[in-house]
């Protein structure tokens, strides 16, 4: 059975996607990732770079923040993206 | 004199007369300007006997060598003062046109003392100072005052209190070019003390630059910079500090019904996104500031700046309320009264958690968005229950028999982050020389936004680096005085490149950071003099005993005595956190000894 984690956007992802929220398949964080830009292609300029994660996006996995883009996702995952955001 | 115009005003309130005198600059060489210069001062004019609303403690008002030189954010300026909230050496700072324009007046630093007979306000054009009488003026708004009193802003800017600072709320905050805030701590209420009105200013002067190709290639270097970076270029400009809702929220550290809960499920209804698509009405910019993260937002009722991040949290999770166009309203009605948005919302949140534990007998409960303007008003009044709420969640909650539901560290109430879902902003918020504060240090860069790396939030061994690291970088750079913001695209380096450039002094960074970390220890030392001592280095119970039960934070509470421990060490200073002597030599600061 396919891997369906939901995926969370925020932001200007929204508007570049469509939607703020997603079911991609992929069995980890890479492969959930290369999926949604390949659904949505004006999410690249903002979350990769010769197709690696850009500095600064922030992706959280059930709420921690991880730059480990290998960890695997299950279907129950909640995936949150945020492009580069800053505050105070 | 490059930077610096090397000049002080002294203006006396009981007398209404001033003098002039030059500037030390040995001691702006260690301290440069802002916050920093701040501090000396009043290490020298305001000892511990002192109460804060008496007439001998005093407003410093302090901008800095980089201010009005039209470098990127050189608009912010200083308040110091003792804070009536904590006791403790407070300043305050704030952005728009103000401290451009007294910096054009030819001064450096402003320092009023003593209290006037009558109310006044105060008028400075270049050398000229004139008083005036300000009986009609008292009792006055913030927005109709500012406006009676001539605000243009590039030309003439207008700095005022408003009912709150004139009733000597605590939370009082100094106002200026309209909406802009010197909010933290109480200035507001030390400057209605002095019955003192308002301050205009107009100045024609403009500071000197030391290497003017210098400086106008670094301008042009930030301006790229600025340009290239993300979080200046895109995140600030369109979604604005509220942008952090939702992040704060998704990871467990968004504080809400008075740190009962870490994560709030009306999030998403108050967040940047809800505030851009439906409210917003246009972006504005201080002075000099290419980044424009300011938000004018539209209700039915107002339309004016903000509300920021903190604002929009304090009165919306830290309340439950969900209700976004009567957040907007509120943070409108405070800057009209002039009151410190974060202390106002989380002192409702204290007083609605005391009132649904029975401890207080008030109609307030958690989701009340329709009682938030009501009960700002009766502070700036001190009407009813507002008579409490005016000075603060600490008194407040102290008076009704359980001080252990200020959500406070030395008294001054805390912002969003819930420190038990991030250790570093724990540590950052118990040693704060100010009390519960972001601006000292943030570490959401570090533990949740990857900026410039993302460590973990969890982490408690070794944290303490990464808290002083920030805390000396943040003092140096309100020294300066420029924009945080700046800092997400302009490495620290930038900023020594830049004094120099200015000053004609070459400052290595690693040299402007040494004075931030002077900085940190002269207001510690301040703190030692004034009674402070380790056990008010701490958090309320709450934070340090009761973990989340729920959300990406469960189980955690803040580890703060081993953080604390290493923290004493790695600054230098001894077991009970008093700065050693050798540390002292070091930053130059044996002769407070």
């Amino acid at each position: 059975m396919e891997i369906m984690p939901i995926i969370k956007l925020y932001a200007n992802l929204r508007k570049l996607a469509g939607t703020k929220e997603v079911s991609i398949p992929g069995a980890s964080l890479e492969a959930v990732l290369s999926e949604l830009v390949k659904r949505s292609p004006a999410l690249e300029r903002i979350l990769l770079e010769n197709g690696h994660i850009r500095p600064h996006v922030i992706i959280t996995k059930n709420g921690h923040p991880t730059t480990d883009m290998n960890a695997p996702v299950i279907e129950e995952d909640e995936i949150a993206i945020f492009p580069p955001i800053t505050g105070g | 004199m490059n930077g610096w115009n090397g000049k002080i005003l002294e203006i006396d309130l009981a007398t209404q007369t001033y003098k002039t005198y030059p500037l030390d600059m040995e001691m702006a060489y260690l301290f440069i300007g802002g916050r920093g210069l701040g501090a000396r001062l009043l290490w020298d004019l305001v000892g511990p006997e002192v109460d804060p609303l008496a007439p001998e403690n005093v407003l410093i008002f302090t901008n800095g060598p980089l201010t009005a030189t039209g470098y990127q954010t050189s608009n912010r300026f200083s308040v110091t003062t003792k804070s009536p909230l904590t006791g403790t050496v407070l300043d305050a700072n704030s952005g728009g046109f103000w401290g451009m324009q007294f910096k054009k007046t030819g001064y450096d630093v402003l320092i009023v003392r003593g209290k006037a007979q009558n109310p006044v306000w105060i008028e400075i054009k270049d050398s000229v100072v004139a008083f005036h009488d300000a009986s009609d003026l008292w009792g006055m708004r913030v927005f109709a005052l500012t406006e009676k009193l001539g605000q243009n802003n590039n030309k003439r800017n207008v700095l005022c209190i408003g009912p709150a600072g004139e009733n000597l709320s605590r939370i009082a905050a100094i106002m200026n070019d309209r909406e802009r805030a010197m909010a933290r701590g109480g200035p507001g209420a030390v400057m209605g003390s002095k019955n003192l009105k308002a301050i205009v200013v107009e100045g024609s002067g403009r500071p000197e630059i030391d290497d003017k190709e210098r400086f106008k290639f670094l301008l042009y270097e930030t301006r790229k910079l600025l340009a290239a970076s993300p979080l200046t270029s895109q995140a600030l400009p369109e979604f604005g500090t509220v942008v952090l809702m939702n992040i704060m929220n998704n990871i467990g550290a968004l504080a809400t019904r008075n740190h009962q809960q870490t994560q709030f499920e009306g999030a998403e209804a108050i967040s940047g996104e809800e505030l851009t698509e439906k409210y917003l009405v246009k972006n504005a910019a201080c002075w000099a500031c290419p980044i424009g993260c300011t938000r004018i937002s539209k209700t039915e009722k107002v339309e004016g700046e903000g509300p920021e991040f903190e604002t929009t949290w304090a009165f919306g999770a830290q309340c439950g309320v969900d209700d976004l166009p009567a957040i907007i309203e509120v943070n409108s009605i405070c800057n009209d009264l002039g009151l410190d948005t974060i202390s106002a919302g989380s002192t409702i949140a204290c007083a609605m958690e005391l009132s649904e534990k029975g401890y207080l007998d008030s109609d307030l409960r958690f989701g009340r968005a329709d009682l938030l303007a009501r009960c700002v008003e009766d502070m700036a009044y001190r009407r009813d229950l507002g008579a409490d709420m005016a000075d603060g969640s600490l008194r407040m909650a102290t008076k009704f028999g359980h001080p252990e539901l200020s959500m406070s560290a030395k008294g001054m109430e805390f912002p969003a982050y819930d420190p038990r879902g991030m250790q570093g902003q724990g540590l950052l918020y118990a040693t704060s020389n100010r009390g519960g504060c972001h601006m000292r240090g943030n570490m959401v860069g570090l533990e949740v936004l990857g900026l410039p790396k993302l460590i973990d939030r969890f982490q408690v061994q070794g944290k303490s680096s990464f808290v002083i690291l920030n805390q000396n970088s943040n003092a140096a750079i309100d020294s300066l005085v420029v924009c945080k913001f700046t800092n997400m695209g302009v490495a620290d380096e930038y900023f020594a490149r830049v004094l120099s450039a200015v000053t004609g002094i070459q400052y290595a960074t690693s040299e402007m950071i040494k004075v931030g970390e002077r900085v940190w220890n002269l207001e510690r030392l301040y703190n030692i003099r004034e009674g402070f001592t380790r056990k008010d280095d701490t958090l309320p119970a709450r934070l340090l005993t009761e973990a989340p039960v729920d959300g990406p934070s469960k189980g955690w509470v803040v580890q703060l005595e081993p953080m604390l421990k290493e923290y004493y060490r790695s600054r230098g200073w001894d077991e009970n956190g008093v700065p050693k002597k050798q540390k002292l030599e070091e930053l130059g600061l044996t002769n407070l000894m």
